[in-house]
């Protein structure tokens, strides 16, 4: 193909093909990912797996008293969303904060068994419990009639590059549940 | 000719070389795992800075004990395995911080949290000579309580330090669901 050149020349071009060729998979890969995914609508009332965990997202409602043992100053408000939660990994785990993310916060919930008002306790592999995650209302600020949370999973690594350990990493949204804030904890639950 | 085909041949058994060995590599995680001591129910197993010997295995639905003050019931989606273990330090003061239910299944349930201020949980300082006493509650499946492996350690990541293993042999289970003898209710008092 390139008989008439001089070799030096030649090991130049195929080197330049080459470059071009990685950059234009590269450009092209990184197209993609940046690529705006549709956001997955899913329902309240049904059971969606991130992951580590099967949850079910069930009501969400505003209080104005304390409520499962936390306290609430006079005039505070709060946003309570409640969910069932079943640990899918084979290890006891408290791994769930993160797991629903509402609009318009970054605030970290308080997260408390339903069951016995326990305090952020590790579930247990293949048990359901039901969890309520509470968000404390800023004083002044109304809060939304329409409660949307971002639901987020973790992928498995057998090893990963670190520490070269199994664990659950690389959380991503994988769709949002919008529901509408009842008023006191006598809210009923979304059916499907 | 003979020489290319030597010389493939030699290429493709190094690449099978190669492969077998990054794939029969054992992983940092293992290298640095804990070093189990194995054991049996009826006998004490010596780790490098405790010994335990499993006293006996309860199972019960529901559990009762006094926290500040209050009475608290604790109820469960699956059955309370209440663990009562003999320990004493090898030669100098020691912890216990870690206990694990192993199930038949691979399931690792953690001591729960939900109990851990009654009188004998973990963790638990241990001197040499003075026998201590310890009662470990987890729950669980019930399908998990058959052929189940209790861990013990001193601390809750204990790379390249003993763990005793402790097979806690065949566990019926009821008509019901619930392995076999299972008491309503289990009084978490202060002595046991």
């Amino acid at each position: 193909m390139f008989g008439g050149v001089g070799s030096k020349l030649k090991a130049w071009i195929l080197g330049g093909i080459g470059t071009f060729a990685a950059l234009a998979v590269g450009g092209a890969l990184g197209a993609f990912d940046t690529l705006e995914k549709p956001v997955v609508v899913l329902g309240p009332g049904q059971p969606i797996e991130t992951g580590p965990w099967k949850v079910k997202p069930l009501r969400a409602y505003t209080v104005d008293k304390g409520i499962y043992g936390l306290p609430l100053k006079a005039g505070e408000k709060a946003i309570v969303f409640e969910a069932e939660m079943t640990n899918r990994t084979a290890l006891s785990s408290k791994n769930y904060f993160t797991t629903f993310q509402p609009g318009g916060t970054e605030d970290k919930p308080f997260v408390v068994l339903v069951r016995d008002a326990t305090m952020s306790p590790a579930l247990q592999p293949g048990l359901p419990e039901r969890m309520a995650y509470v968000w404390a209302v800023p004083t002044g600020a109304v809060p939304p009639e329409r409660f949307v949370v971002a639901v987020n999973g973790k992928i498995h690594k057998q090893r990963d590059n670190l520490y070269g350990v199994p664990g659950w990493y690389n959380e991503h949204l994988i769709g949002t549940v919008a529901m509408t804030v009842g008023v006191g904890p006598d809210t009923p639950d979304a059916k499907p | 000719m003979m020489r290319r085909v030597a010389n493939l041949a030699v290429f493709l058994i190094a690449i099978l070389l190669c492969y077998g060995m990054q794939t029969t590599k054992p992983h940092y995680a293992d290298l640095t795992g804990p070093i189990p001591a194995y054991g049996a129910i009826s006998n004490t197993v010596h780790t490098r800075t405790f010994d335990i010997g499993v006293d006996k295995v309860v199972f019960a639905r529901t559990l009762k004990f006094d926290q500040f003050g209050k009475q608290k019931l604790l109820t469960t989606g699956g059955v309370w395995a209440i663990v009562t273990a003999n320990l004493a330090a090898t030669k100098d003061s020691a912890m216990v911080a870690a206990a694990t239910w192993r199930g038949p299944d691979g399931l690792s349930y953690r001591a729960s949290e939900r109990a851990s201020l009654a009188t004998g949980g973990l963790p638990m300082a241990l001197d040499p000579g003075v026998p201590a006493k310890t009662r470990m509650v987890f729950e669980i499946l019930p399908s998990q309580a058959d052929e189940a492996m209790l861990l013990v350690s001193g601390k809750l990541f204990a790379p390249l330090d003993s763990e005793a293993r402790i097979a806690l042999g065949p566990v019926a289970l009821q008509a019901d669901g619930m392995p076999e003898g299972t008491v309503e209710t289990y009084e978490l008092g202060k002595t046991f």
